[in-house]
């Protein structure tokens, strides 16, 4: 069984935003729900990194075990989605996902939030694939179309990887050998240069 | 005192500690994870070239809150380390326990009823009335009663459901069925507050510690022992009740409302931990309220008329309050609070 | 407006995730893969990054029942990378878009804005119909109604004012076809008061690089710098302006062990990616430069070679250099000395090393010295010229490049002809216009004075069509200035906005003065912009509606100087037009229709596209955009897949052997068939092949040093050394004369390589393997320039008041295009009392220029939704600001704006900086009820440039946007 997955990698984001705005693109998820966003951590100092965050679609889904009425299904791809039609809005699965996917299209009081809405890899949900049905509850089936999701499509530097498991882990583990023998060789002639070891944020302007 | 006697206190007083840590472990033993910071890496996925990063992310000392242009609540957050560990706690916890702890409770009262039976009057219904609630109170009881299982109901439908219900009425007919108890229970569930402080109003001036209550205790209300303790208006076991009620209640209103109204921006954390807190009390309340209805129908005779009717017979008072029953024989000079309704004499019989 | 895919089609195979059914379309993971072409999809996202890319599935499924889906090849309208989209089209609605795989720029990647751009197929926020103010009171008007009013306004101000008071502001968002059109239309209404955007971004670079070596662009390209063995970025964010070019610079970086150095007054997005850092303070450039350069002469590292046959007057460059001792450069820019030696080395030992700069250099009153002051570190290093070297000079707009080249600018005809009488002639034969009739239609009589020192002699009759115009960034000073300190018959009385926001650029508070001072304003646009917000007129105003270049179709010329071919995606929304077709009808209502395009077939008052592109191939030989001819460049368009993802060259298929975009120079005609040039003065190919030596634009000698180039010439010239730019009379000399045939003999007599309409004099040369234009050194001197060798001046709104005795600024300038222009009366004036936090500006990745295309796009605009500052801790914490605080920043000139403050250690201390892309507020005032009713964008905010302060460069007019002082106070 394949596992489709997605991994950001962090030495290549650059909180473009793209990822964000392709999925709004392929999917026209409404303003307020963001399927996909960028974190960037240490914003501003040495060390800064992004991350692009969805649906990470779990082998064991938090959101799925705390499902109330068990909207959740995984699918022969392993994507982890979930039946609109079933869906009470409860907001379960956000107190439970570690990574935020969960989005609700409301925000009202007494716990009108909607259906939840999260990344389906862009594989649609339940319904006929590629149907109108689908598309206006649960956005874009690319997989259907044998494509990836849009936002790993998209990312302007190839930072956001998709597809099964074992293939991004395989570009990964690539991208890291270059990185390696590049750290290696730079790392020798850099580290006699004081560079490499970081970025120098003290020169500070005088006035 | 005889040794026979002091034996007994002792039995009751073990009794009595063992409920009382039995109920504290209850309520810890969940919060147990959330004071000793688990490290568990969910293993077994398919390997995740991401992990080291993420981590780096999750162990960090301080809060990792990222920046994102995200407007939503806790879009910074990267990791929601505290999602597995409420996944935890109600899937391993509060849906087991919760189970066992209405299970166990339900069993004891079953148990109880097989062995002992129901509390019989100690003397002959006298046919004599005695107004025990009035009707505003009658009202507010029976209010609060219909708010709280309402609650309750679509509470248990919506932890339970999924096991119990789905099997039955497979997922789409559950879906439905879940869609409208959240809702009922969202919007029902503000007015429980109004309950509460109706109840709290109409109640408390007879709830408050009285002496005696400690002895009622100590001597478990003589369903234990046997012999009546004497009681006032209400009796220890009462004005527990009616304080678990009480603070029980307000904490799932506080809590309940935290959940309800997500607009003010609560973070997921404030919002995963009020959930506990809801769930654990909530369980606690109708554990302990099957207790209540036990005791207010099948266990007590003569007890249900006092909510129904709102009159109880004299050797009803006399036996389980009988200082609430001088109190009232003594303002009773004068005025005509005992009234000789013979239709209701048979009843007290029954 | 709106639709998405509408048709139910239930294929019985569907449900892939069937969860009970292993059939149907439950794939296997092995069949998956082959479906999805994941297999080939992998290769596209491994770290080669190879070209191969993945195939589009056409899944049957994908494509719905009623209308057919229509792809459509087009580029992305937001930055100068030309990212290519595939566009899907259902009935004629814009229902997808697709990332292409195969196009070498991008590789399907997009940005936050390239990622959105299927919202302009269904922005609702549009000006919908031509509208104009009336009593205060946006009303609706007919096409034709607004073409005879404008019109008829514009004639009377021709009239009373003369033809110069009606000034033409174009747009790097045209396509050059547009662009060309345009600069065409300011030169038949008779005045050089034309200008774009490019005056305000790259001007400096333009004009310190093509004096330096000949032509002002970008010299290799984005993905050449997949050789480059060091990146070297200042004065640039990519990660934020031109976020896929970073993925050709990670290419680098992780393939080849490139250090990256980013050097910036801001720890940027960029910065976070960097090797290493240096944080400079804002306007110290020259003296970082300058630094380095002190350290790679001082141990040796200069290429002595290249020196000797390329480079002219590194000698007077040596003396200023030694000036920058590493105990002076740290005192100007703050950046200690293992920091500059650090950099210096690492450049000096990765060659070749690429140089790359955006606005943070450009932007300054010493812009040009800047730019010169970088090529020059590049030719003292060799990288020039060479693969993986260059200066990779990352343009802003889309087509910024192109709208350069075709002169919509106040100081030159299409093609850097300049405003001579011969430039004239030659643009006026190119298009078939009477040079007298065109002569006619300016200003002639134009007062003479004492006033007049630079330009013109004291009683000089100044000629409106040879002197430079009014730019972009200072109409607001020939609306306002003393009609009698202009040199010009009068004021700028109507300002038609033909694609520009006026957020970009500075002094807010008297651009609102010059807007209500105006006779008519005029806005051409698919959006309102704050130019229809800002002023409180209540009349003389009209707002037309352009459609985007999504809604026609045309050439654009990306950074790297390739053309491609967009195509039009769907049909103009709502009542816009094209902007060529607005053009026409009111170059008809003016009188000038027949003239603007009597060579172009006009279809429905549209002229026709391809035939703009063919009367600018047959004039603009200077910079070679002769042999892009439209069928090459659909051509290309159509087969963008065969070109290599480094090398940018086809390899077989029908554009075999050529370069992608035919990145000029693509010299001589269509039908010669150059593959153009994908890296200039790369002498390690013949010129036929993309080769090129360093450009003889400045004679063959001075002060009787030899100019031309010694010893050096691109592989296979016949001149084995440097030689003159080529004329007949060389040709004859050279005995090549009869290489051209007899009609190329009669069109070429009396002609030189840039006015030959034959094309045969750059054929001939380049048969030879010769460089039409010459061989000859670059010079790090430009003896034209107020500083011939680059020095640093300080800002006029320095914070170091202990430099500016040591490093002032100008004189002040009396005449200095049409207008008095202040240097050192500003300067004298001690601010830092008051205002003692440095303000620079930049860009975010969300919003382009001004924003009002962006911030009114759903998808963007919540990504971004209030205008901030950065602040320094510290700052922060002495002026009592804590994170999310309104606050006030106030610039010298006493402009404010209230704006978010954010709280980062992104900026160095006493530094503030703020992005420029809101409008919509001013002063603290929301100008949201405005805008014509449904056309204010989502996102308002501060202009930040509300508060910028005065400040031009000394060549080219820039505005300095980048050093200037603030005081930040709560509000």
């Amino acid at each position: 069984m394949a596992a489709m997955k997605f991994y950001c990698d962090a030495e290549r984001c650059i909180e473009c935003n793209g990822c964000v705005t392709a999925c709004k693109n392929e999917n026209e998820v409404p303003w307020g729900v963001n399927r996909r966003r960028v974190v960037t951590i240490k914003d501003g100092e040495p060390g800064e990194r992004s991350l692009s965050v969805a649906c990470m679609h779990c082998s064991d889904a938090p959101c799925a075990a705390v499902c109330p009425v068990d909207c959740f299904y995984t699918t022969d791809d392993g994507i982890v989605l979930h039946d609109k039609d079933i869906c009470i809005g409860c907001g379960y699965c956000f107190y439970a996902c570690p990574f935020g996917a969960p989005q609700f299209p409301k925000e009202g009081a007494f716990a009108s939030r909607g259906k939840m809405d999260k990344c389906t890899f862009c594989a649609g949900g339940p319904l006929p694939d590629n149907s109108s049905e689908e598309y206006r509850k649960y956005g874009a089936n690319r997989i259907a179309e044998g494509k990836l999701p849009a936002c790993a499509e998209m990312c302007a530097t190839k930072a956001l990887l998709a597809g099964d498991a074992d293939m991004v882990a395989d570009i990964y583990r690539k991208r890291m050998v270059n990185r390696a023998s590049a750290a290696l060789g730079k790392g020798f002639q850099l580290r006699e240069q004081n560079i490499g070891s970081g970025v120098d944020l003290k020169g500070k302007v005088t006035n | 005192m005889s040794d026979k006697k002091q034996s007994r206190i002792r039995r009751h007083r073990k009794v009595a500690y063992s409920l009382l840590s039995l109920l504290v472990l209850t309520l810890v033993l969940p919060l147990i994870p959330y004071a000793v910071a688990e490290k568990d890496e969910t293993a077994g996925k398919v390997f995740n070239p991401g992990t080291e990063l993420w981590r780096d992310v999750r162990q960090r000392d301080r809060d990792v809150i990222g920046t994102t242009q995200m407007k939503s609540v806790d879009a910074g957050v990267l990791i929601n380390e505290y999602g597995e560990t409420w996944r935890h706690f109600r899937m391993q916890q509060l849906v087991p326990y919760g189970a066992a702890l209405m299970g166990i409770v339900l069993s004891i009262i079953l148990l109880f009823y097989l062995l002992r039976g129901p509390l019989r009057l100690q003397e002959e219904p006298s046919g004599k009335k005695i107004e025990r609630f009035t009707v505003f109170e009658r009202t507010v009881h029976w209010f609060t009663v219909a708010i709280f299982w309402l609650l309750a109901l679509t509470g248990l439908i919506l932890l339970y459901g999924r096991f119990v219900l789905i099997p039955i009425l497979g997922a789409d007919g559950f879906g439905i069925t879940a869609s409208a108890c959240k809702e009922a229970h969202n919007l029902f569930g503000p007015t429980f507050l109004v309950a509460l402080v109706l109840l709290f109003l109409t109640f408390v001036k007879d709830n408050i510690y009285a002496r005696g209550d400690m002895l009622w205790l100590l001597k478990g209300g003589g369903m234990l022992g046997g012999g009546h303790v004497s009681a006032g208006r209400f009796n220890a076991g009462e004005k527990i009740w009616f304080w678990i009620a009480i603070i029980g209640g307000l904490v799932l209103s506080v809590t309940g409302l935290i959940l309800v109204f997500s607009i003010l921006g609560q973070s997921r954390e404030i919002m995963g931990l009020s959930h506990v807190l809801h769930g654990i009390v909530a369980l606690v309340v109708i554990s302990v309220s099957f207790g209540h209805i036990y005791l207010g129908t099948a266990g007590v005779e003569g007890t249900l008329g006092s909510m129904t009717t709102g009159y109880v017979d004299e050797a009803w008072a006399k036996s389980h309050h009988d200082r609430w029953y001088a109190e009232v024989k003594a303002a009773e000079d004068g005025s005509d609070k005992i009234v000789d309704e013979p239709g209701l004499a048979t009843e007290g019989k029954s | 407006m709106k639709l998405t895919k509408t048709s139910d089609q239930i294929s019985q195979n569907n449900k892939s995730q069937t969860v009970s059914a292993g059939h149907g379309r439950a794939l296997s993971r092995r069949g998956f893969l082959r479906n999805s072409g994941l297999m080939a999809g992998g290769a596209a996202l491994a770290t080669t990054l190879s070209p191969t890319m993945m195939k589009k599935a056409k899944a049957s499924a994908a494509t719905s029942a009623e209308g057919d889906t229509t792809e459509v090849k087009t580029i992305c309208t937001h930055c100068s990378v030309g990212c290519g989209i595939i566009a899907e089209v259902q009935n004629g609605v814009w229902t997808g878009q697709e990332p292409a795989f195969d196009h070498p720029f991008n590789l399907g990647a997009h940005c936050a804005k390239g990622a959105s751009v299927r919202e302009h197929g269904h922005g609702e926020r549009r000006l919908k119909y031509p509208t104009k103010l009336v009593n205060g009171k946006w009303t609706k008007i007919s096409w034709e109604e607004a073409i005879n009013e404008v019109g008829d306004r514009l004639l009377q101000i021709r009239e009373q004012s003369g033809p110069d008071s009606v000034y033409w502001l174009g747009s790097a968002k045209h396509s050059n076809e547009q662009a060309y059109l345009f600069r065409k239309f300011a030169a038949l209404w008779g005045t050089n008061n034309v200008d774009h955007q490019a005056r305000i971004c790259h001007s400096t670079t333009v004009a310190g690089v093509a004096n330096t070596w000949g032509y002002g662009a970008m010299t290799n390209s984005y993905n050449d710098i997949h050789n480059s063995k060091a990146i070297l970025i200042i004065g640039g964010n990519p990660s934020e302006a031109h976020p896929v070019s970073m993925q050709h610079v990670f290419k680098a970086k992780e393939e080849n062990n490139a250090p990256l150095i980013v050097i910036d007054p801001r720890f940027t997005r960029t910065a976070s990616h960097a090797d290493h850092f240096m944080r400079i303070r804002p306007g110290s450039d020259v003296a970082v430069i300058w630094g380095m350069i002190w350290h790679i002469f001082k141990n040796g590292w200069e290429d002595k070679e290249f020196i000797r046959q390329r480079v002219y007057g590194l000698d007077e460059v040596r003396q200023e250099v030694a000036k920058w001792t590493p105990e002076e450069v740290e005192r100007v820019s703050g950046v200690p000395e293992e920091q500059i030696y650090t950099a210096a080395k690492v450049m000096a030992d990765h060659r070749p090393g690429t140089f790359i700069w955006c606005m943070g250099g450009t932007q300054h009153t010493i812009g040009n010295n800047n730019t010169r002051a970088y090529c020059t570190f590049q030719l003292v290093l060799g990288n020039m010229g060479v693969a993986g070297g260059g200066t990779n000079i990352f343009r802003g707009h889309d087509n910024v490049q192109g709208a350069t080249d075709f002169g919509v600018l106040s100081h030159t005809l299409p093609g850097y002809y300049g405003l001579s009488d011969g430039a004239w002639k030659h643009w006026a034969k190119v298009w078939d216009v009477d040079h007298e009739w065109i002569a006619e239609r300016f200003d002639k009589e134009q007062r003479a004075g004492e006033y007049f020192g630079e330009e013109g002699a004291d009683d000089k009759i100044i000629n409106g069509m040879n002197s430079k115009g009014i730019p972009v960034s200072r109409w607001i000073d020939g609306v306002l200035e003393d009609k009698n300190n202009i040199a010009q018959r009068d004021n700028v009385r109507a300002m038609v906005f033909w694609g520009h926001a006026p957020n970009s650029q500075t002094r807010g508070v008297e651009m609102k003065k010059a807007f209500e001072q105006l006779d008519t304003l005029v806005i051409i646009d698919p959006y309102p912009t704050v130019s229809a917000v800002m002023h409180d007129r209540t009349d003389g105003v009209y707002l037309l509606p352009a459609c985007t270049q999504f809604e026609t179709y045309g050439s654009v010329t990306a950074s790297n100087r390739s053309l491609q071919w967009r195509d039009q995606v769907i049909d103009p929304l709502f009542e816009s037009l094209p902007d060529h077709t607005i053009m026409y009808k009111l170059a008809n209502k003016l009188g000038m229709g027949e003239q603007l395009c009597k060579n172009i077939e006009v279809k429905n008052d549209e002229p026709v596209i391809e035939d703009i592109t063919r009367e600018f191939n047959k004039g603009m030989w200077t910079i070679g955009y002769t042999g892009q001819s439209p069928e090459r460049m659909k051509k290309q368009q159509q087969n963008w897949g065969n070109f290599d993802y480094t090398s940018l060259k086809a390899e077989g298929g029908p554009c075999d052997g050529e370069f992608y975009g035919l990145p000029w120079p693509c010299w001589g005609t269509a039908e010669m068939g150059h593959p153009g040039t994908p890296n200039l003065y790369d002498g390690s190919k013949p010129v036929a092949d993309g080769g090129l030596t360093f450009r003889a634009r400045f004679g063959v000698e001075r002060d009787g040093v030899n100019l031309l180039a010694e010893g050096f010439y691109s592989k296979g010239s016949d001149i084995k050394d440097g030689y003159p730019e080529f004329t007949d009379k060389m040709l004859k000399k050279l005995g090549w004369w009869g290489d051209l045939s007899a009609e190329e003999q009669a069109a070429a007599e009396g002609k030189n390589w840039k006015t030959d309409l034959s094309g045969g004099i750059q054929r001939v040369a380049i048969k030879h393997g010769c460089a039409p234009f010459g061989n000859a050194k670059a010079r790090t001197v430009v003896w034209t320039f107020p500083d011939p060798v680059p020095i640093h001046r300080e800002p006029l709104y320095t914070s170091r008041r202990d430099l500016v005795e040591k490093y002032p600024t100008y004189e002040d300038r009396k005449n200095f295009y049409r207008l008095p222009t202040r240097y050192e009366s500003i300067q004298a004036k001690d601010y830092t009392a008051d205002y003692p936090i440095i303000l620079t500006s930049g860009r975010l990745v969300e919003y382009e220029g001004g924003g009002d295309e962006t911030r009114s796009n759903p998808w963007l605009a919540e990504l971004q939704q209030d205008m901030f500052v950065e602040i320094h801790p510290r700052d922060a914490n002495n002026n009592g600001v804590k994170e999310g605080d309104d606050v006030w920043v106030e610039g010298p000139e006493g402009a404010k704006v209230k704006v978010k403050a954010m709280i980062t250690r992104r900026v160095g201390e006493g530094v503030a900086f703020m992005p420029f892309h809101f409008g919509g507020h001013f002063q603290g005032k929301d100008l949201r009820s405005k805008y014509p009713k449904g056309a204010d964008p989502i996102v308002l905010g501060e202009a930040c440039n509300t508060a910028m302060t005065y400040g031009y460069d000394s060549v080219t007019q820039m505005q300095e946007t980048k050093a200037s002082l603030c005081r930040i106070s709560k509000a």
